[in-house]
């Protein structure tokens, strides 16, 4: 058997987590990693390796029987088998637990292998020691070096560098440089940066919650070779990392705040007609601070339009009653006094932005709401669209030509274009519109994170279900005019 | 009423075309506010009428449209335009005595009229303001004393006005007092504001007087910006299809080219231009349009003394009496050319490919857009009005093109350079016959397709000199520099 074949499969792990539809072909020539957001089923599809979870569906093909699989998981049961051994309360005896030595020599296979882990991680000492008295770093490294002594025929590490010293992190990284000459290896990791040279093969877990069962599956897998598709990876799994914060606003030159108690926006009885046709008509629609909108309904419907009423592109903003940011329109307002409150994205704003400008000046140019730069930006202005491209995993790439992106791409820095003046209002139209799948989920994340993250409220519209973003609660639906 | 620029003194003459300065920034401190809560009224909705009203609505401004009460009758489409648009609508009656701004945008051959209708119902110490000084200078129409005139002049396509300021830029903008009209002294303030209503300001604004703007206007449009395009046009499709080359290509070739080589234009000048070109072609380009400026110079003298003499205008405004025959009938002839009817090919020709198989093309702006400021200048009208009229505008006209070719740049164009790029046309077709029998497809169409790049030194060095140290090059560079906008996209 050369390879490991999964077909189909639908796992379960518990009442309220399933893999499901899993379907990849691993060649034990290749090394892969896992990645994905926290609970989209990477640890699953490690245990599932393994051979843990209950096959509900579908087939597992050429597993091979030594599979050695250390996680935090794997950690917990080891120690809680230590503290079912703990009969302390009953013999009244001070139990020092299971000795290290005994643990590891438990499924040794290759004891010369083990001499030589012991002196590298400095075990020797620590060998007659209770493994329930080592620190959580040790027992990782125990859990490791009795995996490595195994021998398996598949190597399967769950986040094996989290908790480890930079030393020890070194050693590993050298033994299984030295291992996956021999086996084949799966890594699942949080970082991106963390992925070893000679890993072959990228797969990208994503999930849906369907009530209280979430599923995991496998939305991506990747070969090393496929430049561009590593390159959004790369982003992917960089924003949806927990810990990803927005950088500040630009405090020389905030936007103005607004009145709290008034709506962002407001429209009574609005109506849109070009001659006879009529878009839309008798439209009342309020939108307070701290909503987010997804607008929807069919082509041709207004959505676009109503969107514009908003921005203030829609020269029939002027003939209707509308509030907007602090404005009844038609009052002597200007535009830009509108437009510095609202962030814009849109297909039709990525055909506009033609101009030949780097990734730095088009996010720039969302501190004056232009397209394209006709003013110095500040040194401030500079530094925090620098960590916007940094959010973005775009900051060595600061220099290059914006129409030399890819499609999705664009977006994302559009997006960022749109966020860095903290807008009180996000406008999206249809921000997903002719992007691939791993696009469409940058861009998605990225959406996702500004929704729980800011104090921005979004107005989305979008056409697909599969494409609703789980903080947007609040739905406007448009019929055809 | 007589042509007013004839009736001046030389002394006089001299010294309104040679005003032109541009604006510092601070000078625009105050906005829009010396027009913050008048009324403006536009007249005409077409493409500068609209599009400069929709600007200045969006600065704050409150503006309404009036047109002939047949227009609002019939519900015409330039009801159409300010309806669609939200906008008040009304007669003449109704919305010009309400008026403190008047502004007149309706095209060059309906201002006497229209003018000699609105002026009767405009309010006491009210203010009038055109985008060209045509009516005033060619047609000599004289204005109520108490009435102040003013001229607000984009130099765009009423369209591109109204897509830079949604950009959050705009398009440099010609202004100027008539100072026969100015009773208080209070044009030059509401002028500015005009300006920055439309967004002017922010693209570069320039004090120019309406003899200048209107010389210098027709002079430009007539000659490099419509008139050698529509000619260029015409002559390197031919030529392709002459030798045997696909017209798909030859039609996208030129349709693109244009804008493509006059991008780098817009960007660093004639020298930039040139410099695309590897150094043989620059060599080749050179050298064509140095034969070029030698052949049509005299073409370029004729149209300056035309324009000067008010010989151009009369004889336009004959074509006006007679139903506009000569210029219905031309329109219809661009519309039957070949180059116009060829259908493109699909085949993606690349940025760097237009230069490289266009020589020609880079040969005819560089020679028109030196010929028409050099015209220009040796007429009394200062640099800065000379570049804007060439080399700044040649851009954004090879935009049109690339829309919908000649038709489109046509269309988009007013009536008055429009007929003015054909008697262009009509007069640099039979001159450039010769010129174009000895030109071949390494030119136009194919490229040099040289193995071996090498240039005498000495020669690449006297021609880079020697486009480097044109006046429109010192000139433009200033002016580019003060435009942020090309400063910063770079």
């Amino acid at each position: 058997m050369n390879s490991i074949a999964i077909q189909n499969c639908s796992v379960s792990f518990s009442d309220s987590f399933l893999l499901r539809d899993i379907s990849f072909t691993l060649e034990l020539d290749q090394h892969w990693v896992i990645l994905g957001p926290n609970g989209s089923g990477k640890s699953a599809i490690a245990a599932l390796l393994a051979g843990f979870g209950e096959l509900k569906a579908g087939s597992i093909q050429g597993l091979p029987s030594r599979v050695s699989l250390v996680s935090f998981e794997s950690q917990r049961q080891l120690i809680e088998r230590e503290l079912d051994r703990d009969e302390s309360d009953i013999t009244d005896e001070i139990f020092e637990g299971t000795q290290v030595q005994e643990i590891l020599l438990e499924d040794c296979v290759d004891s010369q292998r083990l001499e030589r882990l012991i002196d590298l991680f400095e075990f020797r000492t620590k060998l007659d020691r209770g493994f329930r008295n080592l620190s959580t770093g040790e027992t990782r490294k125990v859990l490791l070096m009795k995996a490595l002594c195994s021998n398996p025929s598949l190597l399967v590490l769950d986040e094996p560098f989290d908790g480890l010293d930079v030393a020890s992190t070194k050693i590993l990284k050298s033994i299984l440089e030295e291992f996956k000459r021999k086996h084949p290896i799966v890594l699942v990791l949080n970082r991106f940066d963390e992925v070893p040279d000679w890993v072959t093969h990228f797969v990208y877990t994503k999930s849906v919650s369907e009530g209280i069962v979430t599923y995991g599956g496998i939305a991506h897998v990747i070969a090393r070779d496929n430049k561009l598709a590593m390159e959004s990876l790369n982003q992917l799994v960089q924003l949806t990392k927990t810990d990803v914060f927005f950088p500040e606003a630009d405090s020389s030159d905030a936007v103005p705040e607004l009145n709290p108690v008034d709506p962002l926006v407001r429209m009574k009885d609005v109506s849109i007609a070009y001659g006879d046709k009529v878009i839309f008509e008798h439209l009342n629609w309020q939108v307070d601070p701290g909503q987010h909108w997804q607008v929807v309904g069919p082509n041709g419907s207004g959505k676009t339009c109503l969107l514009n009423l908003i921005t203030g592109d829609h020269p029939q903003c002027y003939a209707n009653d509308i509030f907007v940011l602090g404005f009844q329109r038609g009052q002597g307002e200007s535009i830009w006094e509108i437009k510095q409150h609202i962030g814009y994205v849109s297909s039709a704003l990525q055909w506009d932005y033609r101009v030949s400008i780097n990734l730095m000046n088009v996010i720039l140019s969302g501190f004056f709401d232009s397209i394209g730069m006709y003013q110095k930006a500040t040194d401030q202005q500079t530094k925090i669209a620098t960590q916007w491209l940094k959010l973005l995993a775009m900051d060595a790439r600061w220099d290059q030509p914006f129409s030399q992106l890819s499609y999705g791409d664009q977006r994302l820095i559009l997006i960022a274009r749109a966020m860095v003046k903290h807008p009180h209002m996000l406008i999206l139209d249809e921000p997903c519109l002719g992007l691939d799948d791993l696009n469409r989920q940058l861009v998605l994340a990225l959406i996702d994170r500004i929704c729980r993250g800011s104090e921005t409220t979004v107005l989305y519209v979008n056409h697909h279900q599969e494409d609703a973003i789980d903080g947007i609660e609040q739905i406007l639906t448009l019929g055809r005019g | 009423m007589s042509n007013y620029f004839n009736t001046l003194s030389l002394r006089d003459q001299l010294a309104q075309l040679g005003q032109c300065e541009f604006m510092h920034a601070s000078e625009f401190a105050d906005g829009v506010n010396a027009l913050k809560g008048k009324k403006l009224v536009v007249v005409g909705c077409g493409s500068q009428g609209l599009n400069q009203g929709l600007n200045l609505r969006d600065s704050g401004l409150d503006v309404s449209y009036t047109l002939r009460d047949a227009a609002i009758q019939e519900q015409r489409q330039s009801w159409k335009n300010a309806t669609d648009n939200g906008f008040t609508v009304g007669t003449y009656k109704e919305l010009i005595p309400t008026a403190d701004l008047v502004l007149n945008l309706t095209p060059d051959k309906q201002h006497s009229a229209v003018v000699g209708e609105i002026v009767p119902l405009m309010k006491k110490d009210s203010c009038l303001a055109y985008s060209h000084g045509f009516n005033i200078v060619e047609e000599g129409m004289q204005v109520r004393e108490d009435i102040t005139v003013i001229m607000v002049a984009p130099k765009c396509p009423g369209t591109e006005v109204r897509e830079e300021y949604k950009r959050g830029f705009c398009v440099p903008t010609l202004i100027a007092v008539h100072k026969d009209n100015d009773p208080r002294g209070e044009g030059l303030a509401l002028a500015k504001a005009y300006a920055v209503g439309t967004g002017g300001d922010r693209a570069g604004v320039l004090m120019s007087s309406f003899i200048a703007e209107v010389k210098s206007d027709l002079m430009g449009e007539q000659t490099i910006l419509c008139g050698m395009l529509q000619t260029g046009s015409l002559l390197c499709f031919d030529k392709m299809i002459e030798k045997g080359m696909d017209a798909g290509y030859a039609s996208k070739l030129i349709q693109y080219g244009w804008e493509t080589v006059t991008e780098a234009l817009k960007y660093g000048g004639v020298t930039n231009m040139m410099d695309r070109l590897s150094n043989p072609a620059k060599l080749k380009a050179f050298d064509l349009s140095e034969e070029l400026k030698v052949i049509m110079r005299p073409l370029y003298n004729k149209h300056m003394d035309d324009i000067m003499s008010g010989a151009f205008s009369a004889g336009m405004m004959e074509d006006w009496n007679n139903d506009d025959k000569n210029l219905l009938g031309w329109r219809k002839e661009t519309g039957e050319s070949a180059f116009e009817n060829a259908q493109n090919t699909e085949q993606e020709i690349s940025e760097q490919e237009y230069f490289d198989h266009g020589i020609l093309m880079v040969a005819m702006v560089r020679a028109g857009v030196e010929l028409a400021y050099e015209t220009m200048v040796a007429a009394g009208i200062k640099e800065e009005s000379a570049y804007y009229e060439s080399l700044h505008e040649t851009p954004l006209i090879a935009n049109t093109i690339a829309r919908k070719k000649l038709w489109d740049m046509n269309n988009t164009i007013s009536d008055t350079a429009e007929y003015g790029c054909y008697l262009y046309n009509h007069a640099c077709l039979p001159l450039l016959s010769d010129f174009m029998t000895n030109i071949d497809t390494d030119v136009i169409g194919r490229g040099m397709g040289l193995n071996d790049d090498s240039v005498d030194n000495q020669r690449l060095i006297d021609v880079n000199a020697q486009l480097r140290q044109h006046s429109v090059e010192k000139i433009g560079q200033t002016l580019r520099g003060y435009m942020g906008a090309m400063k910063k996209i770079v």
